[in-house]
């Protein structure tokens, strides 16, 4: 069972954020926390690296729908790249890939914001 | 996997009894053990994921609702607990997860439409209506004596 860690580095203006381990009720503060900092930074463009992601439970889900809504409001995005086919099967599944972009491969990710 | 102390796990041939802290610390473990379960009694991986986010989901509102810092349960004087009862019976699983903290009106609750939430992009409700999904059956009893349970059942064949 893999500790729950952020780690964060910037591609240009866009923030790249891989998440490692499980984003539950009790993780997910953590992100919230992280993700709030970038904002007061005026840090709008966000990537989420989610390759080592084991679990997105619904704390977690709606936190980066809240943070994607934020961020489109100042003419950035929040963008989920490299989603596990299992975790991609279930939030597919509820809905949530309608709302929120998912990329394959860091450069279209990246570049996705460059292309606006 | 190796389990904290404070993690009590029963196990018999169709029944598996889990007791753990009410904490949020402890969610990652009781998915793990209600995943194996799942995965031992046949259901497919697509299935074991859904019912490990049920669980999740159910187990996430009980500690931060029923044992909300807020609510009358801390003058109960008791540490707060989540209890799951498990059983296989016939092609039905069925997962019981209790707990004595602040009940909560189930029945009455009508969450808003996940279409509609997600539509609106706003950051929460989700849960409840998750485990109407994911699960075949929800249904949440309360009393004094036992404290609230909800009773959560999956068909391994719809029948």
């Amino acid at each position: 069972m893999k500790d729950f860690r952020i780690d964060h580095e910037s591609r240009g203006p866009v923030q790249l954020i891989r998440l490692v381990g499980s984003l539950d009720m009790y993780s997910f503060p953590r992100l919230e926390s992280q993700l709030n900092a970038l904002f007061q930074q005026g840090r709008y463009s966000l990537v989420l690296d989610c390759r080592d992601l084991d679990y997105i439970g619904s704390a977690g889900l709606g936190a980066l729908i809240g943070f994607a809504k934020q961020a489109r409001e100042h003419n950035g995005d929040l963008r989920l790249l490299n989603v596990p086919e299992r975790i991609y099967k279930i939030i597919e599944l509820l809905g949530f890939t309608k709302v929120l972009q998912v990329h394959q491969t860091e450069d279209d990710a990246v570049g996705s914001f460059q292309a606006k | 996997m190796e389990l904290p102390e404070n993690i009590h796990r029963k196990e018999s041939a169709d029944k598996l009894l889990i007791q753990t802290p009410g904490h949020g610390s402890y969610l990652a473990y009781i998915r793990a053990i209600v995943g194996d379960l799942a995965r031992k009694v046949g259901f497919d991986e697509g299935e074991v994921a859904k019912i490990e986010m049920a669980v999740d989901e159910a187990c996430s509102n009980v500690v931060r609702h029923a044992y909300s810092p807020d609510k009358e349960w801390c003058w109960q004087q008791r540490d707060p607990e989540i209890r799951l009862d498990i059983r296989i019976e016939g092609s039905r699983l069925i997962i019981e997860i209790n707990d004595h903290g602040q009940r909560f009106d189930f029945a009455n609750y009508r969450p808003a439409r996940m279409e509609d939430h997600l539509r609106e992009m706003k950051p929460g409700g989700y849960g409840i209506p998750i485990m109407r999904n994911f699960m075949d059956e929800v249904q949440y009893s309360s009393n004094d004596q036992t404290g609230n349970t909800l009773r959560m059942v999956k068909y391994l064949k719809k029948p």
